[in-house]
Parts: structure tokens; C-alpha cells; sequence
């Protein structure tokens, strides 16, 4: 089915955005890799999720598909530049689980959670699919001894990257290539 | 922030918090010891590997499979990821561990190292009595 011009121009410009967020998300979750947390005695495990930042941003601007997509590019990708490939399950399984969270909250939630709050859902939602994913490969539930610690540290960095996607999409809202995506 | 981001994060923290803090309050009851007779229970992809007896004499355990090696350490009454190849080396920030139900966990090689109750078949360390 041939397309108008002024559908494949948005087509086009979809694609472009979810290509320059997979970048800058691949870019900071290489950053936070290089971040030693261990050191400051938080949990192993524990990251900052940056990334989230992208794939928040681009639930807001672009349907629930172009953000799947920005999901699974920025997993795999990072997977290879960071060489942890055997643990890619577990990462996707969590990046997942917070993608849908975040997706139904944005598009269904009504609005009562702030950027922020929904940012939190997904940290959360990261942290504990990660578990999830680690209590099935290892048929133990003993993993979930960290979900406390894991659910404050979610709750801390989903408010730094609640805080950080509101102002990029103050931000961006102001550049003509977003403006057809707007409300 | 609204109202509803308000509820999520305290509920949330309670939820967390319930579960910590008795954690730190019995801090040193169930500390390991000469007294309580830890164990670590060793599983490699779901599968019981090992069982080491926890003690002070510092003792090493070489887990090596097709994904990598993984080096373990047992010394004051506590358990330790000493070394490992993985890509990720997350398995060492768990650092030193000597309480029950605290684990180590590995995932690029599907190593979990698990704290128990003593050999005697107690798992519950409340029925010890001195």
C-alpha cells in the first residue's frame, strides 16, 4: 500500500528518532557500566538505569511498537558492546517488564502518576523482573533476599530519571522534529 | 510530583523497609559464629554442586564448568566470591557473606551460593540453644 508523502515523512522521522534514542541509550548504559557501584556499597547488581531515560522519553513522544523496538536495540546492542551476552535474558526480561509497565501507565494510568512516579514503576519493574528471570534460571527463590534493597535503590534512580525525562521532554517538545508527535 | 507519585514511593518503602529492618535488628543473633554451624549450599544451574561447612580456617572451593571458573573463599565463618571470569564481575561486590538466607548469585555462569542453617538439619537458627 503506497504510503502519502506526509505519512512516510512520519514514518521516516519515527524511524530517525528511535535510531538517535538507541543511540544515547546505548551510550549511557555503557557510561553506568563504567560506574563502580559496588564500591559506594550499594548492591551488586544495582544500576543506575540511565537508559531508562530514552525509552521513557520515546513512550511519550511515539507508539508503544517504536519504543518496543528502541527496547530490544538498546538490549541487544549493549549486550554485544559490553560483552555480557549470557546474562542478555536477564536483562531483557527486565527491560521488558519495565517497557510494559511504563507503557500501560502511560497510556492507561490516567494521569495520576507524574513522569516521575511512572519512571519509578519501571525501575521497580526492572529490578524485579530481573529477579524473576535469576529465581526461574535457578529454580530458588532465595534471590528475593535483595528485593528490599533492590526495590529503595529502584525508587531513588527512577526519581533522578523521572526528574531528568521531564526536562528532555520540555526539552525536545521545542524542536520541529517532535512537534508532530506532541500530546 | 503528584499525590499518586507520593503514595507509590511510601508504599513501596514501607514494603521494603518492613522487610529490612528486622534484618538489622537481629543483626548479631544470628551472626555466624563458633556456635552456629553455618553451611553454604553451592548450586551450578539449578543443581546442588556443593555443600561447604562455613569455619574460620580459611578454605577454597574451584567451581569450574564450560562458562568460566569461579573461585570461592570460606574464612571467619563467612563465605566469599573471591575470583571469577565472567564479563560482568558483579558476583564479587557481594562481598563477604555470613548470615543465613544471604546469597551469592553469578548469572553469566548460573553460579548461586546460598546460606544455611547447620549440618545437624536445623535450618532455623533460633532452635540453637547455648
Amino acid at each position: 500500500m503506497p504510503m502519502s508523502s506526509s505519512e512516510s515523512a512520519t514514518a521516516l522521522k519515527r524511524t530517525v528518532i528511535v535510531a538517535i534514542f538507541a543511540a544515547v541509550a546505548v551510550v549511557l548504559s555503557l557510561v553506568e557500566a563504567q560506574i563502580p557501584l559496588v564500591g559506594v556499597g550499594l548492591m551488586p547488581g544495582a544500576k543506575l538505569g540511565f537508559a531508562n531515560i530514552m525509552i521513557l522519553t520515546c513512550i511519550f513522544f511515539l507508539r508503544g511498537r517504536d519504543a518496543f523496538v528502541l527496547v530490544i536495540l538498546k538490549t541487544l546492542l549493549t549486550a554485544f558492546l559490553l560483552g555480557t551476552f549470557s546474562s542478555l535474558l536477564f536483562s531483557l526480561f527486565g527491560s521488558l517488564l519495565s517497557f510494559v509497565v511504563m507503557f500501560l501507565l502511560v497510556k492507561w494510568g490516567g494521569g495520576k502518576l507524574s513522569v516521575i512516579g511512572i519512571s519509578i514503576a519501571g525501575g521497580l519493574a526492572h529490578n524485579t523482573g530481573q529477579l524473576f528471570a535469576a529465581a526461574i534460571v535457578f529454580k530458588s527463590m532465595s534471590i528475593f533476599y535483595y528485593l528490599p534493597v533492590l526495590l529503595i535503590t529502584g525508587i531513588v534512580t527512577g526519581i533522578a530519571v523521572g526528574f531528568a525525562v521531564r526536562y528532555l521532554i520540555a526539552s525536545l517538545s521545542k524542536i520541529s522534529l517532535f512537534e508532530e508527535f506532541l500530546g | 510530583m503528584k499525590r499518586a507519585d507520593v503514595l507509590l514511593i511510601s508504599i513501596v518503602l514501607i514494603a521494603a523497609l518492613a522487610f529490612i529492618v528486622p534484618r538489622w535488628l537481629s543483626n548479631d543473633s544470628d551472626k555466624a559464629g563458633p556456635g552456629n554451624n553455618l553451611v553454604a549450599n553451592i548450586t551450578v544451574d539449578g543443581k546442588l554442586y556443593k555443600t561447604v561447612k562455613l569455619t574460620k580456617e580459611e578454605q577454597t572451593i574451584d567451581i569450574r564448568t564450560e562458562r568460566g571458573y569461579n573461585i570461592l573463599k570460606v574464612y571467619d565463618y563467612g563465605i566469599e566470591m573471591y575470583d571469577a571470569d565472567c564479563p560482568d564481575k558483579v558476583c564479587l561486590g557481594f562481598g563477604h557473606i555470613t548470615r543465613p538466607k544471604q546469597t551469592i548469585v553469578c548469572l553469566p555462569h548460573r553460579v548461586l551460593v546460598e546460606i544455611a542453617g547447620g549440618v545437624s538439619g536445623e535450618d532455623d537458627i533460633d532452635a540453637y540453644v547455648q
